[in-house]
């Protein structure tokens, strides 16, 4: 029997896929856990693999085509089946996509898909519906990993599902998680990544010109949409401190000269990463999630770190997500941040690295911001917004002198968070920042 | 160091260990095929029976086992002797005594025997000698407990090797290599001696560690040097001694390096490279990037044919590919 591959359901929210590129072509011999496409769903861009194998009998949609959750994009023959046999025993005229399929086949003799398969590792972390092979690496669902890789990704806090793998089987070796940690096997070639600060440089595009009319990429669709659904559904309000960070930039400055041979580059987003997940601790609610009839206060402290993308991709914003912040140090939550963040940048994030964040944290601190507020990020109860520490005229000990203060601004959720429990969050918040050590031990 | 720049052969600084063991204690004695009249199968007892009389450098019909036990039981009554075999393919016949008697020879008695004997001769193939006369022993008689082995590499070794040898009080086997005999190298003039179980690094490096014993180190040293002109730093290891083994000195390197080559010209089934290769699973596990790859003679027995034989054995070549395919280059 000839197989049908149907556009997936890639998130929850997802109700049609745009098919962004083919990496085969008709007559190809696929592998199952070979990617055959990207799509483009309203979140991310995402590999589809197949979980069987065959030859291409039919590409039944053009790259570009728009096409709704569970319509047919493409037939495989089974072995010992022909191309001719396959095609005909899906039929072509019952079909909700014969219109699609009309237009594509028109089109698909002559249309080779418009680059080469440059990779077919499967990727199955970017499809929800592979409970077990979230592993980046193989296609058994069996993560493949040095112990020596294994070793250096656990001291430094690496999520490996990060982690694609460059040995055989796609295993990831040592070169691998040095490369995720941004650190070269040769100290004197050590790569630069762009840490959070240089995001400013992608701001500027040449791409966007005045007077031009932009088609809206699904990103922006859902940003849209989330966005408006929060600003229409949540009654937002605003509390506002300002935090003295004098001691915080000094311990992140003794920190990172002490841990720069290890490579440790903390950024204050670390630290208050870290701040916002203990606080949470004490202020549960802010772990809660507004359920219409009840509140579900959440089991475990993700932190939502809004991580804006790069101009040339389209630019759009996503919101990675550290896990059990609460239970991660510094040098993990550190680590974690610049692999997510720079995979948001790169390739992308997959579903399962944006879902779940019960708080998010904002930081336009990179390009000198004073004051700001945010936008909750739905179902999160709150969001915080957060300024540069930045030197002002401040009284300390009854002095006037020059200090570094840092505004943090908190949206919350008034359904579930009343205005004083806001405060008194920005409150323990102000004491761990200001009070750095808290956040060590 | 003027002593340094003396430059004499494998089986020089092997008759040096012995006569120099044999003027300071009269128990020790050499006996063997050819030792005395003849001077040596391979001359390395040349002159030995001018300087020490009949009574000392004794000839021994061909009859191995006969002579292994007549040591034997010479060591247990409180001489030092030191057997040589023409070739370690001949001392099978001699098993029984090598391996059932003197090693057990303490244990059995309740330490009232001690057997201080040195069995030694060439091991190893490469000379076209045919299946029966191209034994490499080390796999097969490191499985024994209660015995030593030593297997020197260079002119330096075999003589600091030997004299540990004799004047140990368990048996050692020694492994010599007729394919190094010739091989010059320096060795001071002055008294000298290696302790057992203690690795030479005969090359430092950073990317890949390669372990060898005997011949094959000088192949892993020639690969090395291949290597290092892609920029690939290999650490070559002599274990020097295969019991005691000097896992210590090993598990340093690999941590080091991260990566691991075992050369061995035993056979890969059971042999010393596999248990290298495990003592190194067991203590740096988390410390390797890859696994451990072994480097053995072809799991068949020797093959006559010149051409043949040498594409059995390790070489630097096999050696060469091991390791990029350990460090991932290949």
């Amino acid at each position: 029997m000839a197989i049908e591959i149907k556009m997936p359901r890639l998130s929850d929210t997802m109700e049609a896929g745009t098919l962004v590129k083919w990496y085969v072509k008709e007559g190809e011999q696929v592998e199952s856990g070979q990617v055959l496409a990207d799509i483009e769903t309203d979140k991310a861009t995402m590999e589809m693999p197949t979980y069987d194998a065959g030859k291409v009998a039919k590409i039944m949609l053009k790259a570009g085509a728009n096409v709704a959750v569970g319509e047919t994009v493409l037939i495989l023959a089974e072995e010992g089946e022909t191309v001719e046999a396959a095609i005909k025993s899906v039929g072509t005229g019952s079909s909700p996509t014969s219109e699609a399929k009309s237009e594509a086949s028109a089109a698909d003799s002559s249309k080779e898909p418009e680059s080469s398969p440059t990779t077919t590792t499967a990727t199955a972390s970017a499809t929800p519906t592979s409970n077990v092979a979230s592993s980046s690496n193989g296609t058994t669902g069996r993560m493949l990993i040095s112990p020596l890789a294994r070793r250096i990704a656990e001291e430094n806090g690496l999520d490996l599902k990060l982690i694609t793998g460059s040995g055989p089987q796609g295993r990831i070796i040592k070169r691998d998680v040095l490369a995720a940690l941004g650190q070269d096997e040769e100290p004197e070639q050590a790569s630069t990544n762009p840490p959070l600060s240089t995001l400013s440089q992608m701001v500027a595009s040449p791409s966007t010109h005045l007077g031009d009319k932009i088609a809206l990429s699904n990103m922006r669709q859902t940003i849209a949409k989330r966005l408006v659904e929060s600003k229409n559904t949540i009654p937002h309000y605003q509390v506002s401190v300002s935090v003295n960070a004098d001691l915080l930039l000094d311990l992140r400055s003794t920190l990172n000269e002490q841990l720069a041979s290890q490579n440790v580059k903390l950024s204050v987003n670390d630290f208050l990463v870290r701040a916002c997940a203990l606080a949470i601790h004490l202020h549960p609610s802010f772990n809660a999630a507004w359920k219409g009839d009840s509140l579900q206060i959440g089991e475990h402290v993700n932190i939502g770190v809004a991580v804006a993308l790069p101009e040339e991709r389209g630019g759009g914003l996503v919101v990675a997500t550290l896990r059990d912040a609460d239970r991660k140090g510094l040098r993990q939550i550190s680590a974690e941040t610049k692999a997510l963040a720079e995979k948001a940048r790169g390739k992308g994030l997959s579903l399962e690295e944006m879902s779940d964040s019960t708080f998010t944290i904002s930081n336009l601190g990179m390009y000198e911001v004073d004051f700001f507020t945010a936008i909750i990020n739905p179902p999160n109860a709150a969001i915080l917004a957060v300024g540069a520490a930045m030197k002002k005229p401040v009284v300390r000990n009854d002095e006037l002198t020059i200090g570094h203060e840092m505004s943090c601004t908190l949206s919350c959720d008034h359904r579930i968070i009343d205005g004083a429990s806001g405060a008194r969050f920005l409150s323990t918040l102000k004491g761990m920042l200001e009070n750095p050590a808290t956040l060590l031990v | 160091m003027a002593v340094a720049s003396r430059q004499i052969q494998y089986r020089e600084a092997l008759r040096e260990a012995m006569s120099e063991e044999m003027r300071r204690d009269k128990r020790v004695f050499l006996m063997g095929e050819e030792v005395a009249q003849y001077q040596g199968a391979y001359k390395v007892s040349q002159g030995m029976l001018e300087e020490f009389g009949d009574k000392r450098v004794i000839d021994t019909p061909i009859s191995e086992n006969g002579f292994a036990g007549l040591g034997i039981g010479a060591a247990m009554m409180g001489l030092r002797p030191i057997i040589e075999f023409m070739s370690w393919s001949f001392s099978l016949v001699a098993a029984d005594q090598i391996l059932n008697n003197a090693p057990k020879m303490l244990y059995m008695s309740g330490g009232q025997f001690a057997c201080p004997i040195v069995f030694r001769g060439n091991d190893g193939a490469g000379g076209q000698l045919g299946s029966t006369h191209s034994w490499t022993v080390e796999g097969l008689f490191a499985n024994v407990p209660g015995l030593r082995i030593a297997i020197p590499s260079t002119p330096y070794d075999a003589k600091g090797l030997l004299k540990t040898a004799i004047r140990c009080n368990d048996p050692v086997f020694f492994l010599e290599s007729e394919r190094m005999l010739g091989n010059k190298g320096p060795v001071p003039e002055e008294e000298y001696l290696i302790p057992f179980g203690v690795a030479d690094i005969k090359r430092t490096g950073k990317d890949c560690t390669l372990v060898s014993f005997g011949r094959p180190v000088h192949f892993c040293l020639e690969a090395a040097e291949k290597l290092a002109e892609e920029g690939i730093e290999c650490e070559v290891i002599d274990g020097r001694t295969i019991r005691p083994l000097d896992i210590d000195t090993i598990v340093e390197s690999v941590k080091k390096t991260n990566y691991c080559v075992v050369v061995d010209q035993s056979w890969p089934f059971g042999s010393v490279a596999s248990e290298v290769a495990t003592q190194v699973y067991e203590r740096a596990m988390d410390y390797l990037d890859n696994r451990v790859f072994r480097v053995c003679s072809d799991d068949v027995p020797a093959p006559y044919s010149k051409v043949l034989e040498q594409a059995m054995l390790p070489n630097p070549g096999k050696i060469i590919k091991a390791v990029k395919q350990a460090m991932y280059l290949e």
